[in-house]
Parts: C-alpha cells; structure tokens; sequence
C-alpha cells in the first residue's frame, strides 16, 4: 500500500527531471497540467515563477533548475488540491465516505496553495536524491503578516510543516505529523526570500525524524531551526 | 459590546487592585518588569470606539457547536473575568503606538497587508475564530473552525493552520498578559485530526513568566472535550524598547548615538510603546530577536543594562533593576 503511494511520486519526479534541463520549463508542454472534464478541475503546477515572484526567487529557483539538469535534483510538483492521486491515496484511510465525495475535493484547497499570486505563499521545492535533502524556497506574501513588517510564525510553521513532512514522505509514503518542534530565531522580513533545508535524520519503525531549517537567501541568517516527529499512516487503521 | 467588554475591564481593574500580590504566576510582577499591568494592555487592545472591522463575530459559516460555545463565553463576559479581543485585519490596527525600529520599513506601502489568521476573507472559507482572555487568571480560550482552504490530508484541516492558530492565540495572550510578542519557539504534539468545518477549542494558559519570557501551553480539544486534537507550548518574548537603541559596542551596528530625540527622563508611559530612559544595550541572547544582517540592529550588545538616571513611572511599582547576564537561550 504505503509502496503504491510512493510510485506516483517517484514517477512526478521523473516527469519532472528531464523537464529542467530540456528548456525553460514555460516553453515546454507540462505534463503537470491535466483536465478532468467529468470534475472540470484544473490541476494547476504551482512552482512556475509567476510575476510575484521576487528577483531573489527567480534567482534561487534557476539555480537550483540547472542543478536538475544532471538528475541529481528534481523539482517537486505543487498542486492547488494536493493531486488526484493524493487523495485517490488517502481514500484507504478513510472509511466515511463523506470525505471523499467529489463536491468536498473541488471547495477544498490546499492550504499553501490557496492564495492569489504574490500575497501567500509563493514556494518552491526541490529534492536530493542522493543527499536525501529537501530544500524549499520560499516567499511570504502580504496576507502571512504577523508582526508589521514580519512573517507570522505561524505562516512560518506551515511552511516547515509542509517542507519537513515532504521530506518524510518521500522516505515513508503518506506520512501524519505528530510532534513540531520550532525555534524562532530571528524573524523573517514579510515579503523576502528564504530557503528551507530539511533531512530525515532516522527512521524507526512507522516513525519518521525529521530536521530542518531556515536560512536568508544568501544563507548569512539562520531564521529558524525545527525537528518533526512523522508517522506512517497504517492501511489498517482508520484516520477518524 | 465594547462597551461591556470595557465595563467588565473597569471591574477587573477594581478586583485587580484589591488582589495585587503575585499568586498564580512566581517569579514576576508584569507592572514591575515591563512598566504596564494586564488591565492597561487590555484596555488599550479593546478600543471603545472604532471604525475597524471585528472579524470575531458570528456569522453564517459558523458551526452550531461554535455558536453555542461563543454565546456561552459571552454571557461570562457580562459576569466579569472573560474579556472578548477583538480581531482586526491587520496586526498594526491593534497595536498601535508600537513603532518598529526605523529601517525595518514594510515591503509594501499599497496598505494591503493581512494579518495571517484573516487573511482569507471569504466567510467560512478560512479562519474562522473567536477568542476570549481572562485577565486576572491569565488564560484564553480560542474557538477555531477551519474552513476548507485550510485544507492538508483531504478532509482535514492542515496542521499548519492549527499551529498558525496556536502561535496567534500565544501571542494575543502574552502581549495581555505581559507585553509578549514575538515567539521564540513553539512545541506542538498532534494528536488527533480536526475535519474541516468543526469547532477546536484552543484552551491556552501562562505557566509562567521569568527571565522576561512567557511560557504558554495550550490543549486543543473537540467542545466536549472526548478528543484531544493537539498540545503545544510556546515561549513569547516583550519588545522592551521600540527605539533604536543608541551607540554602542557592536561594530557591525550602524545605528549612532543620539538618532531620534533624547529620551525624556517622564518618559515611562504604559502600553508597548513605553520608553526607556538613557542608555540602553541589547542582550541578543535575551530577546531572542534580531534584523537581519542587511538591516540596521537596532539591539545591538549583548546586556540589558539601565543605567542610573531611570525614573519608575507611576504605575510601576519596583524601579527596574539591572538585569544579570543571560546565557544563550
């Protein structure tokens, strides 16, 4: 089962791979983009720069796009509800059918994905085969404001979240979040650049360790640092 | 409704003054240490007039368990001790008078910015929550429900937004409490998922206060209480002086002595905006807190240290004292 859920993302990956190195990824046709006539629900990638994005952004996410050319790196597809197969994934763990009728998927969104360009949070992410390393640029918009002028804490524990638990999901298929652990640093200017490491550091069982951190653009700040705690979900267990 | 939150916090101030000796909370007099007592942070964060939006009200996305819940606190704030915060847009309607250290200017002057937990303005759509503070107990209770664009695991509400919850409730609960604001670290253990569009209820309490920061905990349940969705605990730190902080020893620092007009010697005033007299040298370690390296620091040593000319203003009750050396958080 927990094999099935890593397939689709190892082959997303592949998709992606070649992608990078062939051409600028706005000239080629994107696999990414799919049509479900019987839902009429576009599957939109997210990580294509889009005008909000900052100089700095578009600058990191070249970088690390030629660093996908030799295979090493592969940029992770971003999908406004999470992908078809990602809930096609969870259906097992859910035995009320009330989640998975199709009226709930189409008024949901994922949660990082559920903002007008620039004003939420414009992200990227990228991953390491042979590091075991995930790596997460990422710009706050104007709607994650905390503090004037600084990114909420909790915009930034979405995104760790989100960073740290790809990480594990990528090692253990569909993965739950238990235990986030994050130590604010230094606050993280609204509207700047920063990128998020993330590694799993051990497996044991059905649990994941996972660490991390944020770090300025030009890798001179360390904003925040994290660990997490993620459990593989079991097929046999209910989520509810 | 205003106005009785304000009658409840006249009342709180009157049972405030007959029951001023530290009890629940060792180790620290919020009037002492930060120059403001919970009664003026509140009474300064719950305007009686404004034209500012509330978003902490009823509305038809809400749940039935949330509307129940909601009507029940506020007939507790018509008793006394429950108070109802406000919940403006945007983190500067409700702070005002707090200047950041100049340099730190916003990226953008269009106004447009959101606070996080409002920033989805569709009724019912994203954050929807209430959340109500007991002054003389300091505690809060926060009613969330999350709505579908908060989504993670299909179904369910992603854990960021509950943490995103979790950090807002801190932070409003520490400023009151003791002039908290920004977070230093945040601990959450998930338990359980909440389904999009239930009510979770966020009861946070200050543990304590020491060494000038707020240590909070929170359980966030299901209303009757049968299911446990997450615990969490969080340390929030005070801004201790707005200003930038004249001269001195750090070498990177590019703030001069004597930027922005001297400080006057009656210059302790209540709220966040409150000024410290002479000298002031920022201990890194203890606020947890710094500009980014482009910026100008405006925290730039490395003690907390008032020097003698400091004149307690009326409403503190002790001068304050000369804080030792911290190590490293």
């Amino acid at each position: 089962m927990l094999r099935s859920c890593a397939a689709p993302l190892r082959s997303l990956g592949a998709l992606r791979g070649p992608r990078g190195g062939a051409c600028p990824p706005l000239c080629e046709p994107r696999p990414a983009l799919r049509s479900f006539s019987s839902e009429k629900v576009i599957y939109k990638d997210f990580s294509i720069p889009n005008p909000s994005w900052s100089k700095d952004l578009r600058l990191l996410f070249d970088q690390f796009m030629k660093k996908c050319e030799d295979g090493s790196w592969k940029c992770l597809p971003l999908y406004k509800h999470g992908s078809l197969q990602r809930i096609q994934d969870f259906k097992t763990f859910f035995h009320d059918p009330k989640f998975t009728k199709e009226d709930v998927m189409t008024q949901t969104r994922l949660f990082t994905s559920s903002f007008e360009e620039g004003l939420g949070f414009e992200h990227a992410m990228f991953y390491n085969d042979v590091e075991k390393r995930t790596v997460c640029l990422f710009q706050g918009g104007l709607y994650l404001e905390g503090m004037p002028g600084f990114l909420h804490g909790g915009a930034i524990a979405t995104m760790i979240d989100s960073t740290l638990g790809m990480s594990a999901l990528i090692a253990g298929g569909i993965v739950m979040t238990a235990n986030l652990n994050i130590n604010f640093k230094r606050p993280i200017p609204l509207c700047s650049v920063v990128v998020i490491n993330s590694q799993v550091d051990k497996v044991e069982g059905r649990k994941i360790f996972v660490s991390g951190n944020v770090q300025s653009a030009d890798e001179k700040t360390l904003h925040s640092e994290a660990t997490g705690l993620f459990i593989q979900l079991d097929p046999d267990k209910s989520l509810t | 409704m205003l106005r009785r939150a304000l009658q409840v916090v006249a009342r709180c101030g009157q049972q405030g003054a007959l029951l001023r000796a530290p009890r629940i909370l060792p180790g620290l007099n919020p009037a002492s240490a930060f120059g403001s007592s919970t009664d003026s942070l509140v009474s300064r964060f719950c305007p009686e007039k404004t034209d500012l939006k509330d978003y902490a009200l009823p509305n038809a996305s809400w749940c039935p368990d949330m509307l129940s819940l909601y009507q029940e606190f506020l007939e507790k704030t018509k008793s006394g001790g429950w108070i109802k915060l406000p919940s403006f847009k945007s983190n500067r309607d409700h702070i005002q008078g707090l200047k950041l250290p100049s340099g730190l200017a916003v990226a953008s002057d269009k106004g447009d910015w959101r606070i996080f937990t409002r920033c989805i303005p569709v009724e019912g759509q994203g954050y929807e929550y209430a959340i109500f503070f007991h002054p003389s107990e300091k505690k809060s209770v926060c009613l969330f429900q999350p709505g579908p664009y908060l989504e993670g695991a299909p179904g369910f509400a992603h854990g960021g937004s509950l943490a995103a919850m979790m950090d807002e409730t801190f932070s409003k609960t520490a400023y009151l409490a003791g002039e908290g604001l920004f977070t230093l670290s945040l601990n959450i253990r998930f338990k359980n998922l909440i389904p999009v569009g239930s009510l979770a209820v966020l009861n946070v309490v200050v543990e304590k206060i020491e060494d000038q920061k707020l240590y909070i905990s929170c359980v966030t349940q299901s209303r009757d209480q049968q299911t446990v969705y997450a615990k969490s605990s969080g340390k929030e730190v005070p801004s201790l002086s707005p200003r930038p902080c004249p001269a001195t020893t750090h070498p990177q620092d590019k703030q001069v002595r004597g930027s922005g007009p001297p400080l006057g010697s009656s210059s302790f005033r209540n709220g966040v905006g409150h000024l410290l007299e002479a000298q002031v040298k920022c201990r890194r370690s203890q606020l947890g807190f710094l500009s980014t390296c482009e910026l100008p620091n405006p925290y730039c040593t490395d003690s907390i240290q008032v020097t003698s000319n400091l004149e307690p203003n009326a409403h503190s009750e002790h001068p304050l004292k000369l804080l030792p050396p911290q190590s490293q958080p």
